[in-house]
């Protein structure tokens, strides 16, 4: 077994969870400004109620898509009856309701699955393709091609399509976006909405080769936040910010330890927060 | 002498009455939520279960159980609170049935008592402290693994462990117990957020070893298992004492390695024990346990009804076991009856030692005793 080779296999997985995650708050910060701390539970409700769902004899492929809808249903309730009401809050107050709708879905899963991990069969089968001294199985090739699919397909969505383009408008000015037609509140829907489905999506081709339990979606907004915080919360840029985490950590790990991972992560974290704010520190306007 | 005898009679009775009324108070401390959830339920499980038998035959000495649990999520200073906030209200003793980390907060807390009983194997308390292991330490399981290998002539072995204090602790005692055995250790970390643990394994797994041995618990042992599979490595895989469980069976039970060992004490397996009192104590444990909460205990709640039997031992045993040093030279120099004897001593506060280990495989989603390394 090649150990730089599966290193990679091994960095372009997690890489693309990062992705797969960043994109979705990307995409809510850029439509609402919210920094939305409850993004990862829709991983963890996908995973948890799909292997719920699967264990009461449903069949997989109607598991996922229920425990989906799951997901989306409380992505978008918690815009619809929780964020907009408050609209006019500071944006803190805000992401700290996020902040507790995450507690409150940890709560939730508890009650329905118990403190113990639970997962569910793979939806891609066969053989692990064996290149070059590294191994990758069918579902970590799904998570590869379809994290870094859907994050570059949103970003072409948000900066080259008409609606995606209303979707930005509507978070740089909401007035104005009304103004000239924009259904802000419809653009908000729709940026929860693809986020949560982004989100539902990773659970569904992660969980596979792991476990998930009711805590796991606060680390899943902490990988997607460091993907996003590094690319400055560009759409586009948060697919090579996941690319780029995923290697590096892999490497780190393999070669250095996973001892290293965290301070040499977050000392990178550190390094770009310092180079993203070079123009506020000298009178700019750019915004992270 | 006449007057004291009836003051006595007068005031002191009615006092020893109102005590004999009195609940026993026993403080848990274990994390009900949080990181660890799934090691405290499962010990609060076994403490709940005796408290409410014991109660339910009317108590110890006339006095019933009053277990009150505080739930410290895993984090080292809401544990080091409850304790302090059981030792105000009067506990008699503590289960300490929290993680590592938790446990190496409340131990100094307990210097002049009460008694601080622990059931994880990643803690030795000092033997001048009222702290008490119920359970072999790593560093006996880690022998039992020197040993099981050693007796098949393997002397490499590659090891996974966490980045957390539960992880160190194993690092530690593999160094200093293979080393000693002379068996080469192939050791990778890994982040207990880790969503694959290919690299880990591609890099301690080579053709020369003939054992990986993963001491993680939880969601990240589930991850280790099946980044084995998919690399496809033809080695047996050990995984730790904390994975000896339904939960963790029916999680792997599609992507198990060819042999899947585990390090448990030997009552995980009743019919392995030889015949006796021991035997008869663990299987009477097994029925109980299943007849309430319908499913098989695991290690972990072994070790809890362990904890559970030294606690029963003392509170039967002692007239006051709020006299704490009198606790301490009890034990010290008593064997409590278990399904292993726990034996205590003076300058050793470990009950349990490599003997009392098994190395367990899974066969048909049952833990069986292992067969050799090299047995196909």
């Amino acid at each position: 077994m090649n150990l730089f080779t599966q290193a990679v296999i091994s960095g372009l997985m997690i890489g693309a969870v990062y992705a797969f995650l960043g994109i979705g708050l990307v995409l809510v910060y850029r439509t609402a400004r919210i920094l939305n701390l409850a993004h990862g539970e829709t991983f963890a409700i996908t995973g948890v109620a799909a292997a719920l769902l699967a264990k009461a004899g449903l069949p997989l492929p109607a598991a996922l898509g229920l425990a989906m809808l799951i997901a989306l249903a409380f992505a978008l309730s918690l815009h619809r009856f929780v964020l907009r009401p408050r609209a006019e809050w500071p944006a803190g107050n805000l992401i700290l309701i996020t902040l507790g709708a995450a507690f409150v879905v940890r709560g939730v899963l508890v009650l329905a699955a118990g403190t113990d991990p639970v997962s569910f069969p793979a939806l891609f089968t066969g053989m692990p393709l064996r290149i070059a001294g590294g191994v990758i199985p069918p579902q970590g090739i799904a998570l590869v091609v379809l994290g870094f699919g859907a994050s570059a397909a949103v970003g072409f969505y948000l900066a080259r399509t008409r609606s995606g383009k209303q979707l930005l408008a509507a978070a740089e000015n909401p007035y104005a976006a009304e103004l000239v037609g924009v259904n802000v509140e419809r653009a908000r829907l729709t940026a929860y909405g693809i986020g949560a489905i982004l989100g539902g999506l990773a659970g569904v081709l992660l969980i596979p080769l792991i476990a998930v339990d009711f805590q796991s979606g606060l680390a899943m907004t902490m990988r997607g936040f460091i993907a996003a915080a590094i690319c400055g919360m560009s759409p586009v840029g948060v697919l090579f910010s996941g690319v780029g985490l995923g290697l590096f950590e892999s490497m780190v790990g393999a070669y250095l330890g996973a001892l290293y991972q965290d301070p040499v992560m977050f000392f990178l974290l550190i390094l770009v927060a310092l180079w993203q704010s070079r123009h506020i520190r000298f009178g700019g306007t750019r915004r992270a | 002498m006449k007057r004291s005898l009836i003051f006595a009679a007068l005031f002191t009775t009615p006092c020893a009455y109102a005590q004999a009324d009195k609940p026993i108070f026993i403080g848990e401390v274990a994390p009900l939520t949080g990181p660890a959830a799934t090691v405290g339920t499962r010990l609060n499980k076994a403490s709940k279960m005796w408290a409410d038998e014991v109660n339910a035959k009317g108590g110890i000495n006339g006095r019933k159980i009053e277990l009150v649990t505080c739930n410290d999520e895993g984090r080292p200073d809401k544990a080091a609170a409850c304790l302090r906030d059981f030792q105000e209200k009067g506990a008699v003793m503590i289960f300490g049935n929290s993680l590592t980390a938790s446990l190496r907060a409340m131990q100094p807390l307990v210097k002049n008592g009460p008694l601080l009983l622990i059931p994880s194997p990643n803690v030795v308390p000092p033997a001048d402290s009222y702290a008490f292991q119920v359970s072999p330490s790593d560093f006996h399981l880690t022998e039992a693994i020197a040993k099981y290998m050693k007796d098949d002539g393997v002397n490499k072995i590659g090891m996974v462990a966490a980045t957390d204090a539960s992880g160190e602790v194993g690092v530690e005692s593999a160094k200093k117990v293979f080393n000693d055995q002379k068996i080469e250790l192939r050791l990778a970390r890994i982040d207990l957020r880790a969503t694959d643990a290919s690299t880990q394994l591609a890099s301690v797994a080579g053709q020369d070893i003939k054992l990986v041995y993963s001491s993680y618990t939880g969601a990240g042992a589930v991850t280790v298992v099946k980044s084995f599979k998919i690399l496809g490595l033809p080695q047996p895989l050990m995984v730790s004492y904390g994975n000896m469980s339904e939960a963790f069976v029916s999680l792997i039970k599609d992507v198990a390695p060819a042999r899947l060992l585990g390090t448990s004490v030997a009552a995980l397996v009743p019919d392995e024990m030889p015949k006796g009192a021991e035997r008869d104590r663990a299987r009477a444990f097994f029925h109980a346990y299943a007849k309430r909460y319908n499913e098989k205990p695991d290690m972990i709640n072994l070790l809890g009804k362990a904890e559970t039997d030294v606690a029963e031992a003392v509170l039967r045993k002692l007239p006051n076991p709020s006299d704490y040093p009198a606790v301490k030279k009890f034990l010290e120099s008593t064997p409590v009856e278990s399904f292993h004897t726990q034996k205590f001593s003076p300058t050793n506060h470990v009950g349990l030692d490599a003997s009392s280990v098994m190395i367990v495989e899974l066969k048909d989603g049952d833990w069986i005793k292992a067969r050799p390394i090299s047995s196909k």
